[in-house]
């Protein structure tokens, strides 16, 4: 870990202004998984603002806004909170179970709702310094690792040439599915709000950026408007081992139903792709449907068939439709066994 | 198990058990050494090749540096010390990816691990040997003698004519051990002594392999090892972070601290190789064996050899005419494989536990039956009479105890819900062994209140040594057990065997029991009095009024146990649980049936046994450490990309033992249990898998992509 | 680091215990002075072997924690970008200066003398340091300790303290874990502990895991099944593989009935 400055702000215009025009600033919020990079010099921040005094831990429902009717999360709360506050637990379960798949009880007690979403990808050529890493050195063009490497854990969606790395948060694969909004300030400009599915991007020409968040922009809430999905939905994780482990691939899905048909779908996807993966294509087709088995599968199939599988993931093309079915029949009948 | 009176064979919880729950037992780096400054080891980023040049001045420069150690600036080692794995600082040559190249000194361990950062270095690459799948077709047999081509009738024959057979390979992955504890040293010097606070499974080995590779007298170093965290085989032989601490030190001239991190854990300190193991079995229509053949093709490394004995059960489990076990070996540049926990029979057990359930299957007939057909009543391998064997009654009584009979024998015939369940059963068996170890115990007498201390210097990797020992003593002298203090894990002490090849229980209460026994024989002899009954040590200090009496003896194990072929035997039975669209599998029961002869303590047996359990559900379904065949690194190097199972793998686990008074083995019958309780698990998880969803599966672990 | 003038000699308890493991060197130490802490730390060292049985004495001994600020032995010197913070660590107020860098898990290991807490990845991966900040568990080694000014830390060496009707004796989770041999090497147990002292509260808040079926129900108290223990002790590793026994000792404590120990000899 490199020598570094650190820094204490108590409020959002001090953390803002103590970035700004700062380069190799980070903010600093539950640190899980930039002091993990730090250690292995992959992040090399000069300066660490410690933004967790600041208040933004809030939960609490909207009542204006385009939101209205939702509620508000805020940035610097634990995840821990989010996922057993009885607003969110009652009212979107599956960001509560999305929240709770990932990492360890701990690590939930010390990760913020915004840092889970700047989680960087677990792809171990990008951890790895003696590895080639596109996302790691930009510029120097070193090639991407994982390309022609072992890409088992890597993407099937929308992955480059450059990066076929996955984002590896579990919250941000539920907030895809709910529509959720990202609130972020900056020193300068006014408030700026980010539809979640534009908030992490594809890699393309430039896998060293990770999300659409302007340099010295701070998350201060994530947004989530009223929904009827609360009676239908299940965050499914499929994993190498039982728990505490990184998603081969994870389905949130959640369904508003009329009788058994269906009035609207939601389904993201995590593990396959460099964002939380909305599977559109299989909502719509599933949206005036009946609730079954058979229009579970087409719509799965649907999805996957486009998926572009790298030389060890292929698996992830079968295993998603699978999974995508069967997060559909657990959020329809609520009975995951 | 337990007699009249005794402590030995009682459930006692471990003495040292309120210093681990408290968090005051000192593991190698815990040890409070004053002025004390901290070492980071950098490595090498290519697999083959030598150093052109490394510059270290930036990191010389980085404050708080004391120093920076390369091979250009390393003292002279001797090499063939005793330390495994080379990587000793002695020369620019580069034989494996993460071959230690050099190491910062610093202030802070913050500083150190900055500084390391900074070295560059440049290398002349060569082609790296790192591809097994390629490179195994250039497997040269072994240079090991034991790893000769062990031939009995005509395998291959028989198979060609056989009626009923199964040919198939199994394949197993590169594993890590990956003790909780990295392998850690604190080295401080006093004079010419050298004292380095370490994690040692053999702290005897310890001591001898960091004062040859010094070339310092053996009684210059001193290993202190009370406590180590974890150790399965990687702690057993000594690896070069030990002496380089030393080393560090001694040009700092001040005591260094050195923990490998996590990442530096997968080529630092061994790993288990890769097999492909081709098993074949012929059999007749009722199930009698006529051929076994076990040939297994793994690596080494390029300048050392070690080869697992994979064909080990196969010499020994079944009783049949036609017997062919070989081994091809390839040299690569990886770290020097080494023992990991059962080696060799935990992974082939897995090939021919799971073979004989295949060709179970294709004779229709139950698989505990098939075992108890082709039973040895000898062991077939040479000859020998079993000190004795408990196969058939671990299989017996597992197969009532689990339920067996309940079981489906056709799979996918089990369906819950989501989930389709299946049963599986394998058998396993670990060679019993007891190795010199003298002891030292001394009494102490104040007024009626007689203590003792039992001293020697071997190893508690978490296997309960400590409190067997002060149950062995407890007996043996006539006291009761919290008068007895244990002292182990130092290389001042007397010199005992390590804990390794689950030799530890066996040669360390027999030590302690002897010089027990010896003990209260010297009383009496003293007492020049003849007694009609035998009395205690304890009665012999009160009553010829003795204040403080010692004595030591060196063990030995019995002169005719290698007249007879001593091994601990078990049967594993296991429930799984697949989820029938995602592929995950749990392992929702388990039941370990073992005979290891005498329990000690049947508390901390049960933790040995399932502990090895667990390993082989972690070697069943999650462990893999994958190496990227382009440049030899491993890209598992981590916890979140090495899978050791979690708490939530494990579900409901059981362990039986079967009663057993071997006195062939060793004077107390004790067999050991270190080994053992992995050895047959992974066949038995990968055959209730195939239970459950009629998938064999022949390459470990069975992750969910294996099982759509 | 060992100079600590606010510590008091030894009890008659201690020197009793003290002559039990170490009888010989007892008038040297007597005769120098030793602190508690030292003691304390002699007695997880070598020297002093291991008295068998476990005496109510023992434990009490063991399990005091030492109190008073330790003196900054490290010149600013050799602290770069050095952050002063004060925090209470098992209940004493601690004030130093540490390198920007350092973590909690470094601070308390390498600063404090409190090595109970461990290093079994330093990423985050284990679960062995695992200790408890505001009444939560979090891991120390991803937690840097210049972010803790203010802030409460309980570790492996604090639990025994304060536990109500029984102040200096075992927090009943260690004792649990002693009886249903909740570990083997050890190395793990200080974080297994402290995530399972934590992960009561958690349960008493009716706090929610992965595995539970009723995630719409209103927060409250819940009776963990087996199943959800495991869940929730999923982020502490055990290579030797004690889980089953961690979850027994868990169960035990959490339901508050005894937990049947299984073995069979047989034959």
């Amino acid at each position: 870990m490199r020598p570094f400055k650190f820094t204490t702000v108590s409020d959002i215009s001090s953390a803002t202004k103590s970035v700004a025009g700062k380069p190799n600033a980070r903010f600093l919020a539950g640190g899980t998984n930039l002091l993990d990079l730090m250690k292995e010099d992959v992040e090399r921040p000069e300066e660490l603002i410690d933004i967790t005094r600041l208040s933004l831990i809030q939960i609490k429902p909207l009542t204006e806004g385009a939101n209205k009717g939702g509620i508000s999360i805020g940035a610097l709360g634990k995840n821990t909170n989010a996922a057993n506050h009885p607003l969110i637990r009652q009212n979107y379960p599956l960001l509560a179970q999305a929240i709770l798949a990932g990492a360890s009880g701990q690590i939930r007690n010390m990760a913020t709702n915004g840092g889970n979403l700047l989680q960087r990808t677990r792809c171990p050529y990008f951890y790895d310094v003696a590895m080639p890493c596109n996302k790691r050195e930009p510029g120097e063009q070193p090639g991407c690792g994982a390309r022609e490497g072992i890409n088992r854990m890597h993407a099937i969606f929308g992955w480059s040439e450059k990066c076929v790395a996955v984002h590896p948060s579990d919250m941000a694969v539920a907030l895809a599915a709910l529509d959720a909004v990202v609130k972020v300030r900056s020193a300068s400009g006014p408030e700026r709000i980010i539809a979640l599915a534009d908030f992490h991007r594809l890699p393309e020409d430039r896998p060293e950026i990770d999300t659409n968040l302007r340099p010295g922009e701070l998350i201060t809430a994530i947004e989530l408007p009223k929904n009827r999905f609360a009676e239908k939905s299940y965050y499914l994780k499929v994993r190498d081992r039982s728990s505490y482990a990184f998603a081969l691939i994870s389905v949130a899905a959640a369904l508003e139903l009329d009788g058994n048909r269906i009035v609207q779908a939601r389904i993201a996807l995590g593990g396959v792709a460099h964002k939380p993966w909305r599977a559109l294509k299989a909502e719509q087709l599933l949206v005036g449907q009946e609730a079954t088995e058979v229009n579970f599968k087409r719509a799965a199939e649907a999805e996957m068939a486009d998926a572009k599988p790298l030389e060890h993931n292929a698996f992830k093309v079968e295993l998603g439709k699978r999974s995508i079915v069967r997060a559909l029949q657990v959020a329809f009948t609520g009975n995951r066994s | 198990m337990q007699e009249k009176n005794k402590v030995t064979g009682t459930p006692v919880s471990r003495i040292d058990g309120i210093l681990k729950v408290t968090g005051k037992a000192a593991y190698a780096t815990d040890y409070p050494v004053k002025n004390i400054a901290y070492a980071v080891l950098f490595k090498s980023t290519i697999a083959a090749g030598t150093i052109r040049s490394i510059d270290t001045g930036p990191a010389e420069k980085s404050p708080g540096v004391l120093a920076v150690i390369t091979h250009k600036n390393a003292p002279k080692l001797k090499t063939d010390g005793g330390i495994r794995g080379g990587a000793l600082l002695q020369s620019p040559k580069i034989e494996f990816h993460g071959q230690h190249i050099g190491l910062v000194v610093a202030e802070t361990y913050e500083q150190a691990r900055h500084a390391a950062r900074l070295v560059k270095v440049e290398y002349d690459k060569s082609e790296a040997k790192v591809d097994f799948e390629k490179l195994s077709k250039e497997a040269v047999l072994p240079e090991d003698k034991e790893k000769a081509d062990a031939k009995r009738g005509d395998a291959k024959a028989a198979l060609q004519n056989a009626e009923f057979k199964v040919e198939a390979v199994y394949g197993t992955p590169i594993e890590h051990h990956h003790p909780l504890e990295p392998h850690s040293t604190i080295a401080e010097w006093q004079g010419e002594k050298v004292i380095l606070y370490n994690s040692s499974q053999i702290v005897n080995g310890a001591q001898n392999a960091a004062a040859a590779t010094l070339n310092i007298k053996t009684e210059n170093v001193r290993i202190v090892s009370p406590y180590i965290g974890g150790g399965f085989g990687s702690k057993g032989g000594q690896w070069a972070n030990l002496v380089l601490t030393a080393v560090a030190a001694k040009v700092v001239n001040r005591p260094v601290k050195l923990a490998l991190t996590r990442q530096q854990m997968v080529n630092s300190v061994g790993l288990r190789q890769q097999n492909h193991q081709k098993v074949s079995l012929a059999a007749t229509k009722d199930g009698k064996l006529t051929a076994l053949a076990h040939e297994t093709t793994t690596h080494c490394a390029i300048e050392n050899e070690f080869v697992e004995p994979c064909g080990d059960c196969s010499k020994i489990m079944y009783e049949v005419p036609n017997s062919l076990i070989t081994y091809r070996v390839v040299p690569m540049n990886l770290i020097l494989p080494t023992y990991t926990r059962g080696p060799g029979k935990s992974t082939g057990s897995f090939a021919l536990e799971s073979a004989v359930d295949e060709l179970a299957y294709q004779l229709k007939m139950d698989p505990i039956e098939l075992r108890l057909k082709n039973e040895p009543t000898r062991d077939p391998s040479n000859g020998k009479p079993w000190s004795s064997r408990t196969t058939v009654q671990c299989l017996q009584e597992g197969a009532k105890a689990f339920g067996w009979e309940k079981r489906k024998a056709e799979p996918r015939q089990n369906q819950q819900g989501n989930f389709l369940m299946g049963h599986g059963v394998a058998c396993g068996t670990y060679p019993a062994h007891q190795r010199p170890s003298s002891a030292r115990v001394s009494l102490n007498r104040k007024g009626n209140a007689i203590t003792a201390r039992v001293e020697l210097a071997a190893a508690d990797l978490g296997t309960g040594t400590h409190t067997i020992l002060a149950q062995t003593a407890a007996d043996a002298l006539g006291l009761p057990l919290n008068q007895i203090t244990v002292k182990l894990g130092d290389s001042d002490l007397p010199p005992a065997a390590g804990s390794v090849g689950s030799v530890g229980a066996s040669s360390y209460a027999n030590a302690v029991h002897d010089v027990c026994v010896k003990l209260t024989d010297e009383l009496i002899a003293k007492s020049g009095k003849q007694f009609f009954v035998r009395p205690t040590a304890a009665q012999l200090m009160v009553s010829e009024n003795v204040a403080d009496y010692q004595t030591r003896v060196d063990a030995k194990p019995p002169a005719n146990a290698d007249q007879y072929s001593s091994h601990s035997f078990n049967a594993n039975f296991a429930e799984v649980r697949v989820d029938i669209a995602t592929g995950m599998v749990r392992v929702t029961r388990f039941l370990a049936v073992t005979g290891a002869g005498k329990i000690l303590n049947p508390k901390t047996a049960r933790s040995q046994i399932i502990g090895g359990n667990v390993w082989g559900i972690g070697m069943a379904l999650t462990e893999e450490s994958v190496v990227d065949p382009r440049w030899g690194n491993f890209v598992t190097r981590s916890f979140g990309d090495y899978h050791v199972p979690a708490n939530l793998d494990i579900g409901a686990m059981e362990a039986i033992f079967i009663r057993e008074d071997d006195r062939v083995s060793n004077a107390l019958g004790v067999k050991g249990i270190g080994e053992v309780g992995i050895v047959g698990v992974a066949a038995a998880v990968a055959n209730a898998v195939f239970n459950a969803t009629g998938k064999r599966i022949r390459e470990l672990p069975i992750t969910p992509d294996k099982l759509l | 680091m060992m100079e600590d003038h606010n510590a008091p000699d030894l009890t008659e308890d201690e020197k009793k215990l003290f002559e039990d493991l170490m009888p010989e060197d007892l008038d040297e130490i007597l005769d120098t002075g030793v602190n508690r802490r030292h003691f304390l730390k002699l007695m997880g060292l070598a020297g002093g072997g291991i008295l068998a049985w476990q005496s109510a004495a023992a434990e009490q001994v063991f399990t005091r924690s030492p109190s008073g600020p330790l003196p900054d032995e490290l010149s600013s010197a050799t602290i770069e970008n050095g952050v002063a913070v004060s925090f209470k660590v098992n209940g004493t107020a601690r004030k130093l200066t540490v390198d920007s860098r350092m973590t909690l898990l470094d601070t308390l290991r390498e600063r404090l003398e409190l090595t109970g807490s461990k290093k079994g990845c330093d990423h985050g991966q284990c679960g062995a340091c695992t200790v408890i900040v505001d009444g939560r568990r979090v891991l120390a080694c991803l937690t840097l300790a210049a972010t803790c000014e203010g802030r409460s830390v309980q570790t492996i060496e604090g639990l025994a303290n304060g536990t109500a009707g029984a102040p200096d004796r075992l927090h009943p989770m260690q004792t649990a874990f002693l009886k249903h041999d909740g570990f083997q090497c050890g190395f793990c147990t200080p974080g297994q502990i402290c995530s399972a002292v934590a992960l009561l509260d958690e349960a008493k808040k009716g706090e929610a895991s992965y595995v539970t079926e009723s995630i719409r129900s209103k927060p409250g108290p819940v009776q963990l099944s087996n199943e959800e223990i495991r869940e929730r002790m999923s982020g502490n590793l055990c290579r030797c593989g004690a889980y089953p026994n961690i979850v027994a000792a868990i169960q035990e404590v959490h339901s508050g009935k005894p937990v049947e120990q299984t073995w069979q000899l047989i034959g």
